[in-house]
């Protein structure tokens, strides 16, 4: 059965890397691309030294967290943001009659490699950031580190699932994937402690974005101090990536169950 | 007259098609308020501190926070559906536009115009309604500032959309642009000033950023509404932008022709 799956990642694989200049090219497109993002918040750092207290570093460190999660995150789950494609054309049909996990089969022959412009961006920020704002590393916490990302990776995976999930009753579901998949996570890039009380509220325990880099953040900066809720939250990403992943499933199977094809 | 009234019915169409997406309405005011809101929270953030806020003097808390508002209500009218060219070019339809009687630059043109008038009326203006009861910030008062800002924001749009021509006419060379887009996009967001005034770089980058077309998309028009900029300044950019519709234009006619030959050499 798993031989299945990893002939499907490798068909994906090869069909991205089949123009070698292309896949180099689109590499380097997403690194300007990201570069955009972050130079906004380099900008804003140069002028004004320091957002809420958080220094360059602190500020790396938190975008660093985010962009790498968000790699391992686009890696695997990438095929969900096409997915009213998928249903719109009827292709989710043929994938329901094949004796294969659904999700699974949507995944494995979306996955997108060129999520190493991710992975180096990431890398270079977590760096820099923990360098710069003297973070010293121990045994300890590098696994609580991979153990957060994990962590993250489950937050922003599950709520890619529970999008697509939607588009099983809606069909469409593009402008959802536009708010919740992309633009939400501009509140992430800055500390989100700026904001007032009531989205910190939200973005704790409605829509779980904070879990994703702030809090973890906050463990390995030491700034739990800047918490609104009790500090214990520093240590919870991974707990709310396992709950939001689990709530993800359900829902994705409960929708699956009440599908009805488009008939196109 | 006739040549104009075909121009019209691209406008008044592509406007029509986007009022078919109704949820996408709801959503794009959502998304428009998600930034202002994320956007003016940093910058009192950041003015809330003496330090910073004295680093940042060209602007105070009230300033920059109407910067922020309408630069991104700017940025959010400003739309092309940057797919449409490349769509024509990857399945052949081109060809069809090649053999009609009218010019396929101000065709594309006036579409985007309609799609971008739509959401200026549909997402711009309740946003701007919206801001100004939440972030208690003004429209200007004097009828000069509007004469001097429409002009600036058409050509600001237009530099916007002639980018955008550009990198769509590159399919006809390329298999696969989305890398290009991707790219423009970065720039444009660090460049454009829809994310922060460009006073804010360091003074080395001035130079750079003045000799890109970015700049003059949604940073002038924004200055000049919140009254930012001086009298002259605000002629000698509106200059600036006229030059970079020119220049741009002229780049797109060059590629635009040979594009033309290489469908026919193609055989389409």
């Amino acid at each position: 059965m798993t031989n299945v799956y990893i002939k499907l990642i490798l068909a994906a694989v090869k069909s991205k890397m089949e123009y070698k200049f292309t896949f180099g090219f689109l590499v380097f497109a997403i690194l300007v691309f990201y570069m955009g993002q972050l130079g906004v918040i380099l900008v804003i750092m140069s002028k004004f030294k320091a957002i809420n207290g958080w220094t360059l570093g602190e500020m790396a460190f938190l975008y660093g967290l985010l962009v790498f999660s968000q790699g391992i995150t686009f890696l695997v789950f990438n095929a969900l943001n096409h997915f009213e494609r998928l249903i719109i054309q009827g292709e989710f049909d043929r994938i329901l009659i094949r004796p294969l996990n659904p999700l699974m089969q949507v995944l494995c022959s979306g996955l997108e490699v060129s999520s190493l412009a991710h992975f180096i961006i990431g890398v270079t920020a977590i760096i820099f950031g923990s360098k710069s704002a003297g973070l010293e590393w121990s045994f300890g916490k590098l696994i609580f580190l991979a153990i957060a990302i994990g962590g993250a990776v489950l937050i922003l995976g599950g709520i890619r699932i529970i999008i697509s999930a939607v588009a099983f009753w809606t069909i469409r579901n593009r402008a959802l994937v536009h708010i919740f998949v992309y633009s939400s996570k501009e509140f992430i890039l800055y500390p989100v402690s700026i904001y007032n009380p009531w989205v910190q509220w939200f973005l704790t325990f409605i829509f779980p974005l904070a879990f994703v880099n702030f809090y973890p953040a906050g463990y390995f900066l030491q700034k739990s101090g800047q918490f609104m809720f009790h500090p214990v939250l520093q240590f919870m990403t991974p707990v709310v990536g396992f709950i939001i992943f689990t709530l993800s499933l359900l829902l994705w199977y409960y929708g699956i169950n009440r599908y009805q094809s488009t008939g196109s | 007259m006739d040549i104009l009234k075909t121009y019209l019915k691209f406008i008044s169409k592509s406007f029509q098609k986007e009022f078919a997406y109704r949820i996408e309405f709801f959503m794009g005011i959502l998304n428009g308020l998600l930034f202002i809101f994320i956007f003016t929270s940093l910058w009192k953030a950041i003015y809330s501190s003496p330090v910073s806020a004295s680093l940042g003097s060209a602007f105070n808390v009230h300033t920059i926070i109407s910067y922020a508002v309408f630069a991104m209500i700017l940025k959010i009218s400003f739309t092309m559906d940057d797919e449409l060219t490349i769509q024509r070019v990857r399945t052949g339809d081109i060809a069809m536009f090649l053999i009609k009687p009218f010019n396929y630059f101000l065709m594309n043109l006036s579409e985007c115009i309609g799609q971008s008038l739509f959401h200026f009326f549909v997402r711009g203006i309740p946003l701007i309604v919206l801001s100004i009861t939440i972030f208690n910030i003004n429209l200007p008062a004097d009828k000069e500032t509007y004469l001097l800002f429409i002009p600036s924001a058409i050509l600001g749009y237009t530099i916007f959309f002639i980018v955008n021509f550009i990198i769509g006419l590159l399919s006809f060379w390329f298999i696969e642009v989305f890398s290009f887009q991707l790219m423009k996009y970065g720039m444009f967001v660090l460049f454009s000033g829809g994310m922060l005034p460009i006073d804010f770089f360091p003074d080395a980058m001035q130079p750079l950023i003045s000799f890109l077309p970015f700049k003059y998309t949604l940073y002038v028009p924004t200055s000049i509404f919140i009254n930012h900029f001086s009298r002259d300044l605000i002629f000698s950019q509106i200059l600036m932008q006229l030059v970079w519709v020119i220049s741009l234009y002229l780049i797109s006619i060059i590629m635009w022709k040979a594009a033309e030959k290489k469908l026919v050499i193609q055989g389409g």
